[in-house]
């Protein structure tokens, strides 16, 4: 019997404002990992600086609080070092679309099999409501001296570009159906994406439940065709047109679900295994290093190729 | 007789074969019996700057090189209007008689200044600008001129072996130091083992490459004569050599070391360690490991990553969840490395960071020569920042360092920067199986609970400092930048505040402790001596070589290297500082840096100091001159400028 989400919570208190996004977020990631399964010490969250970096003491894990914008490499190397972990990294739209888009970018070269959520409120909560990197311009949210004047950057197609192999929208206040996604993010083989709206009520009194709720829709409610999966190339060149729409839709219409997914590509740990060919039983972080304190290789065998033997003259 | 003791250089455009010229050099030198060492100079360039590859060797370890040397091989005409004056009377000046009447203005990878003031020099005796009148200068001062129809014996060789005259001009390098290598006493079946060694499996390079020998050691024979006399063999005959930079035996170190993660982003003079590491990230183990753990192979995951930011964070991932991990980088990763160092020392996380230092400041000189990110090593971090700070003075200690900075890391849960610089890394040595011995190191993990209990606490208070280390996946955890409870939550209360920080420096004291004297600071030569020179880094063998000299001088001094900077050795500089009657301060550093900190952490001030700050590699001999300078005008400061 799975565990109850329940057992994913900490002693630690949940610091947000009262009806923050955050809430559901969190709500959503407990029970998606609780219906999972997954024992708490085999999972990481990794998350970054921010109200939603906060998250990693609240979900019962083997968890990580590091720099701002860093939790995708930090994610990375735990997940390299150890590929039998569930590894999650996740962070606000600051976090991981302005300081550290750059490994935004680059985990999707990689396609490491980990779930990024991205807590998307279009600013800067902790530092108390700044422009986020998801903000349109020309919106003067309540803490900023005058309109926004940067455009706003799209994360589900920066996310396509990159690479990922699972891109989906979620939106915070809808537990479920964002439980559902992040189920299928983490089960998915590669690097997933679930961009979460979510709504800051107390620095963002323009992007707000109420604003959100009149946009968003559900991709497979209302196109109930609608199949985001691709696992060959021609299926790729077949969908891709829809799935592009569905990716730069936003607006008055804003899509939720799974925008994207392609099965065919495969992970960078499964790459590695190619060239390591024990890497998954001898995985960096849980193979011998020594043997009764002594190294296990001699240098004069392996780097033989820099050695001169002059007997030979 | 005296003991054989050579020198000399090969200089020619980037992607001329100066590299390849230098190893074969090195091989027929090894092969002969000789101990060598061997420095790449180059600019950051791809193709067409000059650089050049200066070679020593003798019975013992060649400790430095210098100029003058003892023969030059100057491939084109910037190369004979760089070294003109670099050869010792009566040494060999070997080029390509078809450049003399290269005009100087029309070298275009020359720098100007350089042009300026061998126009003046030339115009001052009446010489056109032209390559010739280095030729003439040269003569002058009594080189011995070889001039060599380069052009000429390319075509003859084209000719001899059959293949184009492109494919065979490449191998104007090896005529060059086959005439050169004849001509100082190397039989040619020595070089020829050299290029076939060199050149391995290529058959066809070989084969052009001898022949290219066979045609400079017939023109040199007919034109000049042979050598005066046969160079004797040397006494590492029949022995096992390893032919390694600084580079390669840092990447080889970590692999004994049992690293398991290395993170990179590409810059010079670092990249070569995990470039060199990754043509082995999956190696056989010694038959005793293979058969006690009964696996043939196992594997380090070595990632290039989209930059330093994420080098260094990767690591620590990985470290967390216990790999011995560790990145490597330059001055300017490095700097982008800061915030993640001070996470590192909060979150207590074992990380090496290999520092390969090169010319600042900012871009810099990329591909010389400096020791300028001492301080940068020290005070990196924001906040209260301890760390382990180690620098390495040779080739065998990068090697053992390497092992040693990955068991402090661990042991100790902390961040250790691991200094070298551009001159290790690209200088080449000859080292004996005694001296690369993986069974001489020992791997030390700390303490480290891979199956923890309920009430494990991932910084819980202990009277050292160390908390017990559990991997990421261990047990649920919460590892933290944020200061932090016992369990890993974040608090802001004043109690646990200072038990914490308390704690920390429980840690840094109980490093500073379990460290041995002995691997602090290194006292070389007479403990007694009135003169003490004070050094660290790769400065060490070229002061060893100085000490030598200066004795036969009639100067007796010692030498305190300073190995570990941080925690800062203070009782063992200390003791040795105020024994001494003179102490003279050597650094690659305008700053003065290591004097900077031996007097923050010591209180004693030295008067007097040597640096050189042109990207050079610094020599045994401009060591002398400044040392005596000192002594006898009792001068503050002497800036030493050697090199080309
Ligand atoms: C290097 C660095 N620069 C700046 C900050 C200050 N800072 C903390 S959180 C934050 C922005 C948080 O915004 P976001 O990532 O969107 O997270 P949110 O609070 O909205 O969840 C900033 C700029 C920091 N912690 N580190
Ligand atoms: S500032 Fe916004 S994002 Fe942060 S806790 Fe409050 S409501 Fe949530
Ligand atoms: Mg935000």
């Amino acid at each position: 019997m799975a565990r109850s989400w329940m057992e994913y919570r900490t002693p630690a208190w949940v610091q947000w404002c009262p009806g923050c996004g955050n809430f559901g977020i969190l709500a959503a990631i407990q029970r998606a990992i609780s219906e999972l399964d997954i024992e708490p010490k085999k999972l990481t969250v990794v998350s970054g600086i921010g109200c939603s970096g906060r998250s990693c003491y609240y979900i019962k894990g083997s968890n990580m609080h590091v720099l701002h914008g860093r939790a995708i490499p930090v994610a990375t190397g735990i997940k390299l070092a150890n590929p039998s972990q569930t590894v999650i990294a996740l962070g606000g739209d600051g976090d991981m679309l302005g300081i550290g888009v750059e490994h935004f970018v680059s985990v999707g070269r990689r396609n490491i099999d980990i779930t990024v959520i991205v807590h998307d409120n279009a600013v800067y909560g902790l530092t108390k409501g700044q422009a986020g990197p998801t903000l349109p311009a020309w919106i003067q949210t309540k803490a900023l001296p005058g309109p926004n004047l940067h455009d706003n950057i799209n994360p589900v197609l920066l996310a396509f570009a990159s690479g990922y192999t699972f891109i989906a929208r979620g939106y915070a206040y809808h537990v479920e159906q964002t439980k559902e996604l992040i189920k299928q993010a983490i089960e998915h083989k590669g690097t997933s994406l679930v961009q979460i709206l979510q709504p800051c009520p107390t620095y963002n009194n323009i992007m707000t439940k109420q604003w959100y709720e009149e946009r968003i829709y559900y991709l497979n409610e209302e196109e109930p065709d609608w199949d985001p999966v691709v696992s060959t190339h021609d299926e790729y060149i077949a969908k891709m047109p829809r799935i592009l729409m569905k990716l730069v839709e936003w607006g008055d219409k804003i899509p939720l679900g799974v925008l994207y997914r392609n099965i065919a590509k495969d992970t960078f740990e499964e790459r590695l295994s190619k060239i390591i060919l024990n890497y998954y039983e001898y995985p960096p972080g849980r193979r011998p290093i020594e043997v009764e304190g002594k190294p296990l290789i001699d240098p004069w065998t392996v780097f033989k190729e820099k050695v001169v033997e002059t007997q030979k003259i | 007789m005296k003991e054989p003791d050579i020198l000399f250089l090969i200089g020619g455009p980037q992607g001329g074969g100066i590299e390849s010229a230098g190893q074969i050099a090195l091989k027929t030198l090894v092969l002969k019996g000789y101990s060598v060492l061997g420095t790449r100079d180059y600019k950051s360039n791809i193709m067409g700057a000059h650089s050049y590859y200066t070679i020593r060797a003798r019975f013992s370890r060649p400790g430095a090189i210098r100029f003058p040397v003892d023969a030059v091989v100057a491939l084109d005409a910037e190369s004979i209007l760089t070294h003109f004056t670099d050869v010792k009377p009566g040494g060999l000046f070997v080029y390509d008689s078809g450049v003399l009447k290269t005009k100087i203005d029309s070298i275009q990878p020359m720098e100007k200044a350089l042009k300026d003031r061998l126009k003046e020099l030339f115009a001052s005796k009446g010489l056109p600008p032209i390559t010739e009148s280095a030729i003439k200068i040269a003569e002058e001062n009594g080189v011995k001129l070889v001039p060599l129809p380069l052009r000429e014996l390319v075509r003859k060789l084209a000719e001899k072996t059959g293949a184009s005259l492109t494919s065979v001009s490449k191998a104007v390098n090896t005529m060059g130091l086959t005439a050169m290598m004849y001509l100082m006493g190397v039989e040619p079946r020595c070089v020829e083992k050299g290029i076939a060694l060199h050149f391995a499996a290529k058959k066809k390079v070989v084969n052009i490459n001898v022949e290219a020998a066979r045609l400079a050691v017939e023109y040199v024979e007919s034109n000049f004569g042979g050598p005066r006399e046969t160079l004797p063999d040397g006494p590492h005959r029949g022995k096992k050599v390893m032919l390694a930079t600084g580079n390669d035996l840092v990447a080889m170190g970590k692999l004994a070391g049992g690293l398991t993660f290395q993170s990179y982003y590409p810059i010079t003079p670092a990249s070569d360690e995990a470039i060199y590491m990754e043509r082995f990230r999956y190696y056989e183990l010694s038959n005793d490991a293979r058969e006690k753990l009964g696996v043939p192979k196992l594997g380090t995951v070595i990632v290039q990553t989209e930059d330093e930011l994420s080098a260094i964070m990767m690591a620590l991932g990985a470290a967390a969840a216990g790999a011995r991990a560790s990145t490597s980088t330059s001055g300017p990763g490095f700097a982008l490395m800061n915030e993640a160092i001070s996470l590192a020392i909060m979150a207590e996380i074992p990380v090496v960071l290999t520092i390969w230092m090169r010319g600042g400041p900012s871009t810099g000189l990329p591909t010389k020569e400096g020791q300028q990110d001492l301080l940068h090593a020290m005070f990196s971090g924001h906040g209260d920042n301890p760390k382990i700070v180690l620098a390495s003075g040779d080739h065998v200690e990068a090697f053992y360092d390497a092992i040693k900075a990955l068991n402090w890391a661990e042991k100790y849960q902390t961040p250790v920067v691991h200094l070298l610089d551009k001159y290790l890394a690209s200088t080449t040595t000859s080292l004996y199986p005694d001296e690369i011995d993986s069974s001489k190191a020992t791997i030390e993990r700390g303490v480290r609970v891979d199956d923890p209990s309920e009430d494990y606490k991932r910084y819980a208070i202990t009277e050292n400092g160390i908390s017990p280390f559990a991997p990421i996946g261990a047990k649920d955890m919460i590892l933290t930048g944020l200061e932090h409870t016992e369990e890993g939550f974040p608090t802001e209360d004043p109690v646990i505040r200072d038990e914490m920080m308390a704690k920390r420096r429980r840690k840094f004291e109980t490093i500073a402790r379990e460290i041995p004297p002995e691997e602090k600071v290194v006292l070389h030569g007479d403990p007694d001596a009135k003169i003490t020179l004070v050094s660290w880094g790769s400065t060490k063998p070229i002061i060893l070589e100085a000490l030598k000299l200066l004795e036969e001088k009639g100067v007796k001094a010692n030498f305190l290297q300073i190995r570990v900077f941080y925690p800062f050795p203070v009782k063992e500089v200390l003791d040795v500082l105020t024994r001494a009657e003179t102490v003279i301060n050597i650094e690659q550093n305008d700053l003065l840096q290591a004097a900077f900190l031996i007097r923050g952490f010591t209180g004693f001030t030295i008067k007097h100091h040597i640096k050189k700050l042109n990207g050079r590699a610094l020599w045994d001999t401009e060591v002398v001159q400044a040392v005596l300078e000192i002594l006898e005008t009792g001068k503050e400061e002497v800036v030493v400028k050697g090199g080309a």
